[in-house]
């Protein structure tokens, strides 16, 4: 038999071994479908508008703003994981960092891309730099989201040029070394981005004055929410990096980062969502007693309506809350990778409930006396959009994963259980 | 002087008829939406109906003509607008919005708490030949922007012409009629500048029956109603504001109490 | 010299740099913004000379005034007239998207036959052959123009009918034809003079007779107040617009209506309430009580409660002759405040959906209700602005649209004094419309055209002396200088309006109390007539939820 198999093998680090390339397209097959269709979905809304939605005017916001905040959330890993090993010196979380970046890369570009098909004149999109408003929340979401995004690139940069045939070139080399240096200073830099627009994405929702159930005091100009969602964020994202390692891991067959990691990952997550819950918890008490009732709404008018009713709120802050956070801080637990996997998907369903909570919730419940409470549905063009980024982010990591040095070179069998 | 253009809606003659949304509509090329729905039409002026909550012969309704309220302070929409697209006119007061600078983003009409923003989810397109039926002084939109009620503002100004044609500084008000208010068939929609003490308007506007929807939020809106039933002053609050009970007089018929 | 590969990445890499601080992609940014605002297919209004010219809405016969402003030749708005005598400057919803009609795509441009294409010449010559061949009746939905003297003299002159799709507000009066010789279309409300109106399911603040003829009493004399001057009692089945702000709703039954006036007047004849004496209606006061699905206390209540503040007049939507037998229990038949004669008309229209006699065809003007569909075997020539869809005419004739032939306004129905109006045409028509009128007369050239009854109706106003021209000032006839005066005057947006009815000079017998209505009442809100409806009424029934699209009386 001729040796004619398609190999890329001289792309693959050395020493490391992958599966054969025919598998790895098996592999990616399946996901450039979804990732076709989804381009497929967001072309048919930038060509007819966003009629092809099932937004409207009442829900001007939906499936992708939640969506949107919700992946940004969870991309946090990325920024706080830089933070703590470059700005706290906590070396032991070094396996993790290529990961962090990467998955930081593909919550921000897959984020800023469906930006980009939800509003309703993308050309315009420079508008917000040439005329920003220092009032808005948004303007300041717009400038962080996107200087951030720059600098993950410039994160993923050394991390592309380390592929054995980029290194090659000499120039590369250099570059990347020089970046390299920089890194520091990226992770200070996104430390401080991320710390502004995390919170902005939260102070979205808190300064709608005209939407009490989401309407918020604070300190100064930024309301609550800006802190919450920063501590959420933080709190989650070390979780959902967690989450996307084990599953690489799971899909690989192969032990990629030491059990310690996960440990400390999960012990950072459930302290940060400890203090989460508790300041939550306050803020929740401050604003059903003080702020909604001072604005003339009654907090029980918001929760009469099923499924939305008070339920929501316990399954928020304690089921995916507090029970996560004992789970990850508690030694007979957090010892378990089994407590700790698990404990991090309900800390990740966590905030994304109140992401959803915030964005969707908000809409649908009454502000005028005659509103009734609204229903919405995402059509297939929103929803195939998403599953576009989702495959989007699993290529990418899948792509990373074969041909750079994602992790420290890998010990255990190469059992394959499917795919990479 | 600056004026404060606002309006009084008496809700004791509104007989949501729908006129005023018509003429609206007419008014500033607004495109016609066959395959809209009332989510996602293009209603800058919208009747909407409220209710006593009762029903059979006890039930009251009332119908509510929603527009910009033309926010006066810390106005949500302005606030948000990471563009600028929208700004409180120093001089007249009323809220523009500028559909050629609007992303698209509806940041605005989350925060718009009456709901009085409406997007351009369709490219706005007419039957053949109909565009020569548009008004001239309104410039049409395009997809994928938000609008909204400008009160009229291509009337101010033609009304400014006239009085700059006069040589005049100021308007006469009598020429800066909003299409909604010439249109009403019982004169319930008055117009008029309530920063002016001895304006018809303002003065109505501060009578024990006005009231303003969601007062209590703070954003002074500029757009009053009245009426002399307690129960529709009561949709001033949200929901948690009671409603007064009707007296039955007896099954089938009742009594309105007025007052 | 060998270019390197790493060469030309360095260079690219230089290239992108620099063309940062050239204008180029700030110029190409900024030209983006003015794209997407530029698009060719994002409509223009039309640029032109801007005037303001007077007409009268002629989609109804309420003949409502009528500003609209033209631009380039072209309507781009309208208004209301406030010192019309009628509409006192309102207008109904769908009359402030008139101006948009004549594009509508269903717009009528060709003749059809039989559902395929076909020409002026080939309608003409199969009329005038049916002509020859037998009876051909002519049916008119606007009375009193014109243009139906002429289809009235043709239909005389060809032995056919001329027959009349008369308003629902009109049809309402039917009864009185047989109790005093007086035509339905002579009577009117005097409701400016009423103190009680007790409407039966009639929406009088939303869509009854001239917008702004009640709408304008009714905000001027009870909106709002705790003693109105004018009480609008209101029976309705449910809270329509009308009784939710009405003075006092009266929920009863569906098709109760009836019952209800035959119990009113029941006990306005048992307390001896009012003057009048005659014979009782059949039904008792318990029967009543029990159809209505009233107490007959509140019966009681109800009847002291009209004649409580007098002149109190009873309207009803279609034809009922217990409703309009009430009226005469409360004195309400040839008296002011109640039902007045306005005009010397002495002979009745046939009503269109009368039994028709065997004829050879049918001439519908486009006037006439889309609905309407003559129960005959005849060939149909029907004429049309628009095609409402499903229709069994033979022949679709393309009409004239809005405001595009020159119109004359009789007097609006409900009305309690004559009017008369000229509706200039305000743009051109198609080269290809042609009105029934206009056909007739190119059919037969011996009637006399439009304009020229016009001009000799209006000599005969001047001649008569009576009346009032009421245009941005009210000046009596007995002071126009001329004829021509009058008719200039007219043109230009007056309103000729005729002395009150006097009292007296007409009555009503009523031998003995009429039977019932047949057939649930007439609901004037929920269908409607026209063929189409203006584009933006989208905004009315599909864009929100202000109203409920109505349904097609036959579809």
């Amino acid at each position: 038999m001729a040796s004619a198999a398609l190999t890329d093998s001289r792309w693959i680090t050395r020493g490391e071994e992958r599966t054969s390339l025919s598998r790895f397209l098996l592999w990616l097959a399946p996901w450039t479908v979804l990732l076709a269709l989804g381009a497929y979905a967001a072309g048919l809304c930038l060509y007819f508008g966003l009629n092809q939605t099932n937004m409207d005017n009442r829900f001007a916001f939906g499936l992708w703003i939640f969506l949107d905040l919700g992946i940004i959330a969870l991309g946090a890993g990325a920024f706080f994981t830089g933070f703590l090993v470059y700005i706290l010196k906590r070396a032991e979380l070094r396996p993790i960092l290529n990961t962090a970046v990467v998955v930081g890369f593909i919550c921000y570009s897959g984020a800023v891309g469906i930006l980009g098909i939800d509003v309703g004149q993308p050309l315009r999109f420079w508008f917000t730099f040439w005329h920003p408003n220092t009032h808005s929340m948004l303007t300041e979401v717009t400038f962080c989201i996107t200087c951030y995004l720059l600098v993950l690139c410039l994160e993923y940069i050394p991390i592309l040029l380390r592929n054995r045939q980029l290194r090659k070139l000499p120039s590369f080399l250099v570059f990347e070394h020089q970046l390299h240096k920089l890194v520091p200073v990226l992770a200070g830099v996104g430390t401080l981005l991320s710390f502004f627009h995390q919170g902005s994405l939260g102070g979205l929702y808190g300064v709608l004055r005209g939407r009490p159930f989401a309407f918020r005091q604070g300190f100064f100009i930024w309301p609550s929410t800006f802190f919450l969602f920063i501590l959420s964020a933080i709190a989650t994202g070390p979780s959902f990096l967690m989450l996307v390692t084990a599953t690489v891991e799971k899909v690989t067959g192969r032990r990629l980062v030491p059990q310690e990691v996960f440990r400390r990952l999960g012990f950072i997550s459930g302290s940060l969502l400890a203090i989460y819950v508790a300041a939550k918890s306050i803020d929740t008490l401050i604003w059903l007693n003080v702020t909604s009732p001072s604005v003339g709404f009654a907090p029980w008018q918001y929760y009469i309506y099923k499924p939305f009713g008070t339920p929501i709120l316990f399954v928020e802050i304690v089921l995916l809350g507090l029970v996560p956070a004992f789970l990850l801080t508690y030694r007979k637990t957090a010892m378990r990778r089994g407590w700790l996997l698990s404990a991090a998907v309900l800390a990740c369903a966590g905030v994304l409930l109140n992401r959803f909570v915030l964005t969707v919730q908000t809409l649908a419940v009454p502000t005028l006396p005659f509103d009734e409470f609204l229903q919405y549905t995402p059509s297939w063009q929103e929803v195939a959009s998403f599953g576009g980024v989702i495959a989007y982010g699993v290529i990418i990591y899948s792509l990373s994963y074969r041909y750079l040095p994602m992790f420290a070179p890998s010990k255990g069998e190469n059992t394959n259980v499917s795919g990479d | 002087m600056s004026a404060r253009y606002g309006m009084v809606i008496d809700l004791d003659r509104c007989t949501g008829c729908g006129s005023c949304m018509m003429a609206c509509a007419s008014e500033n090329n607004v495109p016609p939406l066959p395959q809209a729905t009332a989510r996602t039409g293009l209603t800058p002026m919208l009747v909407r109906k409220a209710s006593n909550g009762m029903e059979g012969g006890a039930r009251r309704e009332v119908f509510i003509p929603i527009m910009c309220m033309h926010c006066e302070h810390e106005t949500p929409c302005v606030k948000v607008c990471p563009q600028q697209a929208v700004e409180v006119d120093k001089a007249t007061g009323i809220v523009m919005q500028m559909p050629q600078r609007c992303l698209g983003c509806r940041y605005c009409m989350t925060a718009c708490p009456y709901h009085a923003r409406y997007f351009n989810w369709w490219d706005p397109a007419w039957p053949k030949g109909m565009e020569k039926s548009l008004n001239p002084g309104v410039a049409s939109r395009m997809r994928g922007v938000v609008e909204k009620c400008n009160m009229c503002h291509a009337r101010l100004h033609t009304a400014k012409e006239k009085a700059a044609a006069a040589g005049k500084r100021e308007i006469d008000l009598a020429d800066y009629v909003p299409a909604c208010v010439e249109a009403c068939p019982t004169g319930a929609i008055r117009f008029g500048n309530l920063a002016d003490p001895n304006d018809a308007a303002s003065k109505e506007a501060r009578s024990p029956e006005a009231f303003r929807l969601l007062a209590r939020i703070g954003t002074e809106p500029k757009v009053y109603y009245k009426s002399k039933e307690a129960w529709v002053r009561a949709l001033a609050e949200s929901k948690s504001g009671s409603v007064p009970e009707v007296k039955r007089v007896e099954a089938g018929h009742a009594e309105v109490q007025h007052g | 010299m060998k270019v390197s590969r790493r060469d030309l990445l360095v260079w690219s890499a230089g290239a992108a740099a620099g063309l940062i601080v050239t204008p180029v992609p700030w110029k190409l940014l900024d030209d983006t913004s003015i794209w997407s605002q530029n698009w060719p297919w994002i409509p223009q209004p039309t640029r032109g000379p801007v005037e303001m010219k007077q007409s009268v809405c002629t989609l109804c016969p309420q003949g409502c005034g009528m500003r609209v402003r033209m631009a380039a030749g072209w309507p781009v708005g309208v208004a209301g007239v406030s010192s019309h005598p009628v509409s006192r400057g309102a207008l109904c919803p769908l009359g402030f998207g008139a101006h948009q009609l004549n594009w509508h795509p269903q717009r009528l441009k060709t003749v059809r036959h039989r559902g395929g294409a076909s020409a002026w010449g080939d309608a003409q010559a199969a009329f005038a052959k049916a002509c020859k061949e037998g009876p051909v009746v002519v049916i008119d939905g606007y009375p009193g123009r014109a243009a139906s003297s002429m289809l009235e003299s043709f239909a005389q002159k060809h032995d056919g009918g001329y027959r009349v799709v008369l308003s629902a507000e009109t049809r309402a009066l039917t009864p009185y034809e047989k109790w005093s010789g007086v035509p339905a279309s002579a009577l009117g409300y005097d409701l400016e003079n009423a103190k009680t109106i007790v409407s039966f399911g009639a929406p009088l603040l939303d869509g009854w007779g001239a917008p702004g003829r009640f709408t304008r009493l009714w905000a001027e004399r009870a909106a709002g107040m705790n003693d109105p001057q004018l009480r609008l009692i209101q029976v309705d089945e449910s809270l329509s617009r009308t009784a939710s702000r009405a003075w006092q709703w009266v929920p009863v039954r569906a098709s109760a209506e009836s019952a209800l006036a035959a119990g009113v007047a029941r006990v306005l004849l048992e307390e001896r309430l009012v003057a009048w004496r005659g014979p009782m209606p059949s039904l008792t006061l318990a029967e009543a009580a029990e159809r209505t699905g009233l107490s007959a206390d509140a019966i009681r209540d109800l009847a002291r409660t009209i004649v409580a503040r007098t002149p109190a007049v009873a309207i009803g939507n279609g034809i009922d002759p217990e409703i309009a037998a009430l009226n005469v229990v409360l004195g309400a038949a040839a008296t002011p405040g109640g039902i007045v004669r306005r005009s010397k008309r002495g002979a009745a229209y046939v009503p269109a959906d009368a039994a028709m006699p065997s004829v050879r065809a049918a001439l519908i003007d486009a006037s006439v209700p889309w609905d309407f569909a003559p129960q005959t075997d005849a060939e149909v020539f029907r004429f049309a602005a628009w095609d409402g869809g499903s229709s069994r005419a033979d022949w679709l004739l393309p009409a004239p649209g809005f405001l595009e032939e020159l119109m004359d306004v009789p007097t609006a129905p409900t009305l309690a004094a004559e009017t008369y109006a000229i509706a200039p045409s305000l743009t051109k028509p198609p080269a290809e419309v042609q009105s029934a009128a206009q056909f007739l007369g190119g059919i037969d050239p011996s009637l006399t055209p439009v304009d020229k009854i016009i001009h000799s109706r209006c000599g005969n106003l001047f001649h008569a002396r009576a009346g009032t021209l009421i245009g941005r000032e009210a000046t009596p006839v007995a002071k126009i200088a001329s004829a021509q005066a009058l008719e200039e005057q007219l043109q230009k947006g007056a309103v000729w309006v005729g002395e009150a009815a006097r009292p007296g000079g007409w009555r009503c017998e009523l031998k003995e109390w009429p039977a019932a209505a047949s057939g649930p009442p007439e609901n004037l809100t929920a269908t409607w007539s026209a063929p189409v409806l203006p584009p933006l009424a989208t905004k009315l029934y599909q864009e929100s939820s202000l109203r409920e699209m109505p349904a097609r009386r036959n579809a």
